[in-house]
């Protein structure tokens, strides 16, 4: 083997003009606790059942689903049947019309009518029927500004209501007229899915919601145009969940809370036939848009 | 703090605090009944010493609790396949008969395909129950009189 | 409209002048070249009473629920007694002689099933289980009050109903748990749903829905509370000379009772397969996607 030379030795001189090494760590997501040796329980799925996390999901019938699929779900295939019906398109960014030289490479106009772009309106067949996603209950107790043992009876009463580990809600931002500062701990949050959703809807639905006085219902107005209704239950109204009135006297104080439910329908209309199929009644007039 | 042994001047009108060696009723430190009962409430939330021990399957086990999950798994897609299946022929079938009405009798179909928005399912249809009511049925039903 | 107008016009004259040939511009605003027989439309009806009670879990759904039910309980956190029974309560001592308490790890003692850890008196190695205080105080209680108590034991009712013992197809309490379905015997014998025909002069037209709302009210008696699922007709059997569109509604309450007239003389409350048993095998094929299999 020949060996050349060099009488520069230096740096610019040694290296080649492009790397030979192909940056597949810069292209490809690794997870970089996954490579350690330490922890490898930790590194399992949450359903695995060698990870400390593991947790049955289906240990009994789920009636709910069940209703939905054996009644529900083809009902309301008919119900929002619509002959040759097309996809209407939500409002999009527009393109600029180049009349001018500045348009070129120019971000896109917002959409007309609307501050975000919209998504489109599917005609409902058979892949797309509307369904439950989830249910997220949040309770905000305003007191909690200056009690801070409060979000913690909060986020309490939201586990023994749902059976489910509820997550702290802080506050976003500053508001001096209310004396709220950014950051403090206001209350609790917990977003149910599967059977402890269909679990705390039939409580509602069977136990609490009748037991309101006066109890008109869900408000026909409510809805925010993508599939979600909100309802609010007063702090006395919460007082009717089972597991709060048989312990009265650890309940010195309860919390009212927001709920929110998720659906997959696309419009405000469908998500309140959907709920509605629940038992859940409605009054009101109609708001469609 | 008054006491026995201190050098603090007593008018003989002042009630007089007599001090018996006895247990302590009021522990040191103590935190208030209300600091208290927080704290028990964040404890039925935490884990802490609540964690029963992990399960520590064998290989043999391990196995056994793969298939099973994969069998239901398996299940639970051919029902959801059946079901899609079933719903999409249920579409089929509602297309066919709309085409149909089209073509046949345009005020029926316009009276079919009429928007239903507002509809909303009776609150007499009620989710199943695991089992039946006192009363299965109601049969006394009498239409209201529309004048 | 002018379409649909002439279209009437052009209905009516072809039923005055039946069996005679039509014109060219008659085909043409017709827009199909068929035969000048006047049609039927007719608007089935697909009543069902949806089930009052859960499904029938299947032996796999019963095993893999008991396991994974089994899984959870051993894998469930610690009975917080403290949270529920206060230190120092009667209900606390009441709910502490309910339990078996874990065996506690001694120094020097051999323990054949391992040595235990126990944390807030839970063995850690097996699943908790909680037992309830029975409350003596109902108990001794007897007669009048056993009724209203709230703590008396809960016996569920039967979901087997007397209607199930005895088959009788006519009740609606029979199989609460799968959907029944209203069907009619005419005169031929032949089992089907009930259909009824929708007049096709502009005055008394109604829509499908309404048409098989009141057919139903006609056939069954006034006594029964119905919800008609949608306007849109789920499916069709026939062609377009005698076409039959079916439409889906509930029985919410009330009884069918089936009045005296000359179409059918029976009914039964049926699931989806004793339907197929008793009614033709084309009729069942073309409608059996739009039934309910529980």
């Amino acid at each position: 083997m020949r060996f050349i030379r060099g009488f520069s030795t230096t740096r610019s001189t040694c290296k080649s003009a492009c790397s030979l090494v192909k940056p597949v760590h810069h292209l490809v997501k690794i997870d970089k606790s996954k490579l350690s040796p330490r922890f490898e329980e930790l590194k399992y799925a949450k359903n695995d059942i060698r990870s400390p996390g593991f947790k049955p999901v289906a240990t009994h019938q789920d009636r709910v689903v069940d209703h939905y699929h054996n009644t529900l779900q083809p009902d309301l295939l008919l119900i929002n049947y619509s002959h040759k019906a097309q996809v209407e398109r939500g409002a999009k960014k527009r393109e600029w019309d180049n009349s001018s030289p500045y348009h070129l490479n120019r971000q896109l106009r917002k959409p007309k009518g609307s501050a975000a772009q919209l998504p489109d309106i599917h005609p409902i067949k058979w892949h797309n029927i509307p369904s439950l996603e989830s249910v997220v209950i949040n309770c905000y107790a305003k007191e909690s500004k200056e009690n801070q043992l409060l979000p913690i009876t909060a986020a309490l009463q939201l586990q023994q209501i749902t059976g489910c580990k509820p997550q702290p809600v802080y506050a976003r931002t500053d508001v001096p007229s209310w004396k709220v500062r950014r950051g403090t701990r206001m209350g609790a949050k917990v977003e149910l899915k599967g059977r402890p959703m269909s679990q705390f809807l039939s409580t509602l639905t069977e136990i609490v919601l009748p037991r309101i006085r006066e109890y008109k219902g869900i408000s026909n107005r409510s809805g925010n145009r993508f599939g979600g209704l909100s309802f609010g239950l007063t702090s006395e109204d919460v007082r009717f969940f089972p597991e709060i009135e048989s312990n009265q006297d650890l309940w010195p104080k309860t919390f009212g809370l927001h709920v929110n439910i998720n659906t997959t329908a696309q419009n405000d209309v469908q998500a309140r036939t959907l709920v509605s199929g629940f038992a859940f009644p409605f009054h009101g007039p109609e708001r469609t848009k | 703090m008054s006491s026995p042994w201190s050098n603090n001047s007593r008018k003989l009108s002042q009630p007089v605090l007599q001090f018996v060696r006895g247990k302590r009723t009021k522990a040191k430190g103590a935190l208030s009944p209300a600091v208290q009962r927080v704290i028990t409430q964040l404890s039925v939330m935490s884990a802490g010493r609540k964690q029963p021990k992990m399960l520590k399957l064998s290989r043999e086990d391990l196995i056994k609790h793969q298939t099973i999950q994969n069998c239901w798994s398996m299940y639970q897609r051919e029902l959801r396949e059946k079901r899609n299946e079933q719903l999409r022929l249920q579409y089929k079938s509602t297309e066919k008969a709309m085409t149909l009405l089209e073509q046949l009798d345009p005020e029926l179909f316009e009276a079919a395909n009429a928007s239903e928005a507002g509809k909303r399912f009776p609150l007499e249809l009620k989710v199943p129950t695991e089992f039946p009511p006192d009363q299965v049925w109601y049969y006394n039903y009498k239409p209201k009189e529309e004048q | 409209m002018r379409l649909e107008e002439a279209e009437v016009f052009v209905n009516g004259l072809l039923q005055q002048h039946k069996g005679g040939s039509m014109t060219f511009q008659q085909v043409a605003l017709r827009g199909m070249a068929t035969a000048s027989k006047p049609r039927a439309i007719k608007a089935g009806l697909i009543l069902s009473r949806i089930p009052i009670v859960t499904q029938e879990a299947t032996t796999l759904e019963k095993q893999y629920y008991e396991y994974q039910s089994e899984l959870e309980r051993r894998l469930m956190w610690t009975f917080p007694q403290y949270f529920y029974f206060r230190k120092g309560t009667l209900s606390e001592k009441r709910f502490l002689a309910a339990q078996r308490g874990p065996v506690s790890r001694q120094p020097g003692v051999w323990f054949p099933k391992g040595v235990p850890d126990v944390r807030h008196n839970r063995e850690r190695r097996t699943k908790q289980e909680v037992t309830l205080p029975k409350s003596s105080e109902s108990e001794s209680l007897s007669g009048a009050n056993n009724e209203d108590d709230v703590s008396r034991p809960v016996v569920p009712n039967s979901r087997i109903t007397d209607a199930d013992r005895e088959n009788d197809t006519t009740s609606l309490e029979r199989q609460l748990s799968s959907t029944l379905y209203l069907i009619v015997k005419n005169a031929a014998g032949k089992w089907a749903f009930p259909s009824f025909s929708v007049p096709l002069d502009s005055e008394a037209k109604k829509p499908l829905h309404i048409t098989a709302e009141a057919g139903l009210r006609e056939l069954g008696g006034p006594n029964i509370n119905t919800w008609t699922v949608s306007n849109t007709p789920a499916g069709v059997l026939g062609d377009a000379q005698a076409t039959e569109f079916m439409i889906k509604s509930h029985i919410v309450s009330g009884r069918f009772v089936l009045q005296p007239q000359k179409q059918y003389d029976a009914f039964a409350w049926l699931t989806k397969s004793e339907i197929q048993q008793r009614v033709e095998e084309a009729y069942f094929k073309e409608l059996s996607c739009i039934l309910a299999d529980n």
